[in-house]
């Protein structure tokens, strides 16, 4: 446990000293929040429930944590691995579960602060008006319901080398991020396109915001859909370190 | 320095006495494929506790497999391997372990981080590691510790390394390369610590391609070569174990098929008026070379140090028919 926690404690302080990397990933979907909100009236109502700008704020929520997830996970995981660190760590008593368990977490870590700049950004420049509570709820579940992404960021950093991370990371984000309605509402799409938007993350990651806001409540085949998606990748991590464990490669 | 965990470990009914009974390692007929490539094939070594071994091969010949199989980072295909009488990977939990691992292109250290802080952190990850500022200074690095791990030369990131490895006060290091990138001066007072850090009774097993330094610095030489163990003892004995010579000499007219016949030939080489020969019997080769009536002149006669020794034992044996590598 002790060890867990220096390892934790490190890994926190590590992302934290980075903060160029943390000022691009936060600034990236507030960017995006700004320069999309003009793509269509802000009062337009999607699917007919929310208007267009609670629709890209949640949007951008899920967009900001696949993006914190896939940099924070995926391209800083690789170049660590590139760089032997990760196998030095397994020849020291860190057990091969604190690893993984402790990058998963520092990548929650950073996912949270991006949700709430998005929030904060959406009250202020996109005039979204929410209760308290609604605004508290939609964080909180925003941020823990981003767990899949964070497997996955973590599953990409174990997949990818350090110079495949670059492209692998950048197509996953818009082919997410574009398939799973986060830039455009998928009602508006080909019927193709509509029914896969159903088996992506993204999608429903955002569903569960958007629900949320609206009053709808919640749907239980998003959360079965996320929950699905994180135990999968996790499952993936743990073979993948396996065979790695049995191959010598780290 | 003690080792305290010699006397707070339950009874394995090995006698943990520093440097004297029981294993520090054991390979028992070891195999491990990679594809259909043998890197070990029927490796088994022994190495007692307080031991210095240099593991000596050609690239390619299962040094380095050898050290991913002690620290349970691979697992054998065939045979067994003990590790301080337990199993490698719970050496390596138990933190008894201390290893230095080949690191290709990168520094082997996290990236955006003080060297001290990732001292500190190795150190946290042991139960009993060794005061800070004697890791420090053992490896030589008081001077960088307020460095960023990326602003690190070679030969620095080496040497903190080196400290992540002893940061747990181990029973058992391991140390693949461990001078690669290292200059002379920072090379022999590397070796000079590890003499030291020897001397506290603990085990040192090194892989190396530097033949003088395993001469200088290893109580056995252990020369791997294709997977097996070729050669294992002292330096000095292995250099007398082996009688190979090179004679080389200048002929008017010479004959390649003359030189093969000649008593103890191994490998003729004729370039222009120059002849090489290779002979594990000097002295047999030139009685023969003048009773052939070969004319010959300027013979010369060489061989004989650590290096030749190295050759002639990964070169020659049932497993290398041709020679080549």
């Amino acid at each position: 446990m002790g060890q867990l926690l220096a390892f934790g404690r490190f890994e926190v302080g590590r992302l934290v000293r980075s903060w160029k990397f943390l000022v691009i990933t936060v600034g990236f979907p507030v960017t995006f929040y700004m320069l999309f909100l003009g793509n269509r009236r802000a009062g337009e109502v999607i699917g007919g429930t929310v208007p267009w700008r609670v629709y890209l704020m949640v949007s951008m929520c899920s967009f900001g944590a696949l993006v914190a997830a896939l940099t924070a996970g995926g391209g800083r995981l690789s170049t660590e691995r590139a760089s032997g660190w990760s196998r030095q760590l397994r020849v020291t008593p860190l057990p091969a579960w604190s690893y993984v368990t402790t990058k998963v977490s520092a990548t929650m870590l950073v996912i949270l602060p991006v949700i709430v700049l998005v929030d904060v950004v959406g009250a202020t420049f996109g005039g979204v008006e929410l209760s308290a509570g609604t605004w508290l709820s939609l964080t909180v579940v925003m941020w823990l319901t981003a767990l899949p992404f964070a497997v996955l960021g973590v599953f990409i950093g174990f997949m990818v080398t350090a110079e495949t991370a670059f492209p692998v990371v950048t197509a996953l984000m818009f082919v997410l991020g574009y398939f799973g309605g986060l830039f455009n509402p998928v009602a508006g799409m080909p019927a193709a396109l509509r029914a896969a938007a159903h088996v992506l993350p993204s999608f429903h990651h955002a569903s569960i915001g958007l629900a949320l806001v609206d009053g709808h409540g919640l749907t239980a085949t998003n959360w079965l859909v996320l929950v699905g998606y994180a135990a999968l990748l996790a499952l993936a991590i743990m073979v993948k370190h396996r065979t790695e464990e049995a191959r010598g490669i780290s | 320095m003690r080792l305290r965990r010699q006397t707070s470990e339950p009874n394995t009914g090995r006698l943990r006495v520093r440097g004297l009974g029981g294993l520090a390692l054991r390979f028992d007929e070891v195999t491990h494929r990679y594809g259909s490539h043998p890197a070990l094939d029927g490796l088994s070594l022994e190495v007692a506790r307080g031991e210095t071994v240099a593991l000596l091969g050609p690239n390619g010949a299962g040094k380095s497999t050898t050290i991913s199989h002690v620290l349970g980072l691979l697992k054998p295909h065939s045979g067994s391997v003990e590790v301080l009488g337990v199993a490698p990977r719970r050496a390596v939990a138990e933190g008894r372990v201390g290893a230095m691992l080949q690191t290709g292109s990168g520094s082997g250290l996290p990236p955006g981080v003080k060297v001290s802080a990732t001292l500190r952190l190795a150190r946290r990850l042991y139960r009993d590691p060794a005061p800070f500022d004697l890791t420090v200074e053992r490896a030589g690095i008081g001077h960088l510790l307020d460095r960023q791990t990326q602003r690190l030369s070679g030969g620095q990131a080496q040497s903190v390394r080196f400290a992540l490895a002893i940061a747990g006060n181990p029973e058992l290091v391991f140390l693949d390369e461990p001078t690669a990138a290292m200059d002379v001066a920072g090379r022999r007072s590397f070796w000079q610590m590890i003499r030291q850090f020897r001397n506290e009774g603990r085990t040192i097993v090194f892989a190396t391609h530097h033949l003088e330094e395993a001469d200088q610095v290893a109580d056995r030489v252990v020369v791997i070569n294709r997977g097996r163990v070729v050669a294992d003892g002292p330096g000095a004995s292995l250099k007398a174990s082996v009688t190979a010579r090179r004679l080389r000499f200048v002929c008017q007219h010479p004959l390649e098929g003359a030189f093969d016949l000649l008593d103890g030939v191994t490998e003729v080489e004729v370039r222009g008026l120059g002849v090489t020969l290779d002979s594990f019997d000097a002295d047999a080769t030139v009685r023969a070379l003048v009773r052939s009536h070969v004319a010959f002149t300027d013979l010369e006669v060489t061989g004989g140090g650590l290096e030749d020794a190295f050759v002639a034992l990964t070169q020659r044996g049932p497993a290398l028919s041709g020679g080549a590598r």
